[in-house]
């Protein structure tokens, strides 16, 4: 600042003493951007800080207000010399020339001012957004998360239903942090999970869904996915946890693959009247055009293969 | 909870582990779930704490959380890019407990040699330290699914040479596929008739495609972690 007063001291006694040989637009030159440099000076202060939060508030403190006032005078006094001077006899030239220089140079003087403005209307939006997603965050983690765990120290004697809301609970949060929703008509992947889920809330196992490739649930992986989940429901009933369920989605088949951790059984010694696999398993994919096994022996690991042809869509 | 160490302990010696976990209950719950020929040497609990804890202690294995507090704010990444400076650095296991394996990818390629979730049981956790430890990689089923997913395989691409690092070979993909239905290594070796060897050099070959592979799906989940 001491520099810019020197300065100007400087010009106002050059302009007393009158100085030969210079063009008469130099010194109202050198004023107009000093004065420029006045008006700009508080927004200095205002970026040192943090140039993604400007304070305003703190823009016009002590000197500042004076500076501005000063520069404005300053601009607007040389902008009033420019309009007064004979630089043309021409009075088209000045009529047009005159409004023009006026205009860019008022342009000059807002402009920073003007881009503050700006961003700082956008900052300020950036932050009512953010606002607005923490109560949104805070609301859902309230009715979920608190709810789930005033449950649990409600019935800490029962392990079963406290295991139960704790995966049931984490599940939730997992779809809520991690995953974009989609429904199961659109996504045979939510579908797939979804009706694993049920089958780990109803009977309490752990199941793990590894899926590859996702479509629309058309009829036949509707079909499929039944069928996993009843094989699920199988593998929770008679075999030990955890259960790996794997499908993989290619242009031409879906297969999923349920497989339990033991301890196995003969399936040919599986008494006819027993319909879960034959019918809910087997012969549901089989409507479909697709096929399912069941490889298993005692003492090894059980799996369910399943797997339907995809009708092309193109 | 470790009582079967005795028996998995085998010729191989000790392995010395420092877990890095900003939370204590996983740091307590991965030592105690650790099979007893596997020491736990260090612990730490940030970014800083875990590079100074690393170089120290000169683990074996690091086993090492995702999400780390401290650094640059890139977690495990900066951790990796300090502790990972040539021979004799010690071998990362990731351990996450995010499901989505797109979080991980960027932990691998940026040098961790397998990624577990922290609802791994402790033997098998053990087990995949030890493979660690011998210079294998740990595919845990999810990381299976997305390296089939993020190479094509589910669409049909295969590599018609083993040199093809944008795409898997077809027995590549059947260990990948093994891997993912739950299989273990040696359940994968019986089903493909080949040796448990076998099936952890195709296991490193697909973790050294997945490390270094400029494929789209890849270099697209990198990009979203800022490493390149």
């Amino acid at each position: 600042m001491g520099v810019a007063f020197l300065a100007i001291a400087g010009v106002l006694i050059a302009n007393r003493f009158g100085v030969d040989g210079l063009e008469p637009w130099i010194i109202p030159s050198i004023v107009f951007a000093l004065g420029l440099a006045l008006v700009w000076s508080p927004l200095d202060r205002v970026t040192l800080d943090d140039a993604r939060r400007p304070k305003l508030s703190g823009l016009f403190e002590r000197d500042a207000w004076a500076r501005f006032l000063l520069g404005l005078a300053m601009s607007i006094g040389v902008l009033w010399w420019f309009a007064m001077w004979d630089f043309t006899e021409d009075p088209v030239q000045r009529a047009v020339a005159v409004p023009l220089v006026v205009l860019g140079a008022v342009v000059l003087i807002l402009a920073p001012w003007w881009l503050r403005l700006i961003r700082q209307v956008g900052v300020e939006r950036q932050e009512r957004v953010r606002e607005f997603e923490r109560a949104e965050i805070a609301a859902h983690l309230h009715d979920s998360v608190l709810q789930t765990l005033t449950l649990i120290r409600a019935k800490a004697n029962d392990a079963d239903a406290v295991t139960r809301l704790a995966r049931a609970q984490e599940r939730d949060l997992r779809a809520y942090l991690y995953q974009d929703r989609r429904t199961e008509e659109e996504s045979v992947v939510t579908a797939l999970a979804l009706a694993v889920n049920a089958v780990e809330d109803a009977q309490g196992i752990v199941v793990d869904v590894v899926s590859v490739g996702d479509a629309p649930t058309d009829e036949r992986l509707w079909a499929a996915v039944k069928a996993a989940r009843e094989a699920t429901s199988n593998a929770a009933r008679h075999g030990i946890g955890p259960v790996s369920v794997y499908a993989e989605l290619t242009a031409h088949t879906y297969q999923i693959f349920v497989r339990d951790s033991g301890p196995g059984f003969n399936p040919a010694e599986v008494p006819s009247d027993r319909l879960g696999i034959k019918q809910s398993i087997i012969g549901r994919v089989e409507r479909q055009g697709g096929a399912a096994s069941v490889q298993s022996a005692p003492g090894e690991r059980t799996e369910v293969s399943i797997s339907v042809p995809r009708e092309v869509q193109q | 909870m470790s009582d079967t160490g005795q028996q998995t302990t085998d010729a191989t010696a000790r392995v010395t582990v420092v877990i890095v976990d900003d939370h204590d209950v996983i740091r307590v719950g991965v030592r105690e779930s650790l099979e007893k020929d596997i020491e736990v040497v260090g612990e730490a609990r940030d970014v800083e704490s875990a590079i100074d804890a690393v170089l120290d202690a000169k683990p074996q294995v690091v086993i090492l959380d995702v999400h780390l507090p401290g650094g640059t704010g890139g977690g495990a990444l900066d951790v990796l890019a300090e502790i990972l400076t040539g021979p004799g650095s010690p071998r990362v296991l990731a351990l996450s407990v995010s499901d989505s394996a797109e979080d991980v990818v960027a932990t691998v390629r940026a040098g961790a040699r397998g990624y577990v979730t922290k609802s791994i049981s402790g033997p098998d956790l053990s087990d995949a330290v030890r493979r660690v430890a011998s210079g294998d990689a740990v595919f845990s089923p999810r990381l299976a699914g997305f390296v089939l997913d993020a190479f094509g395989a589910a669409g049909g691409e295969v590599a018609a040479k083993d040199e093809d690092l944008d795409k898997l070979t077809a027995r590549e993909q059947e260990v990948m596929r093994l891997i993912a239905r739950g299989y273990t290594y040696r359940e994968v070796g019986a089903k493909l008739f080949i040796s448990i060897k076998t099936v952890e050099t195709h296991v490193g070959k697909v973790l050294h495609k997945l490390q270094l592979s400029n494929r789209n799906e890849l270099a697209h989940w990198a990009a979203q972690r800022r490493i390149v």
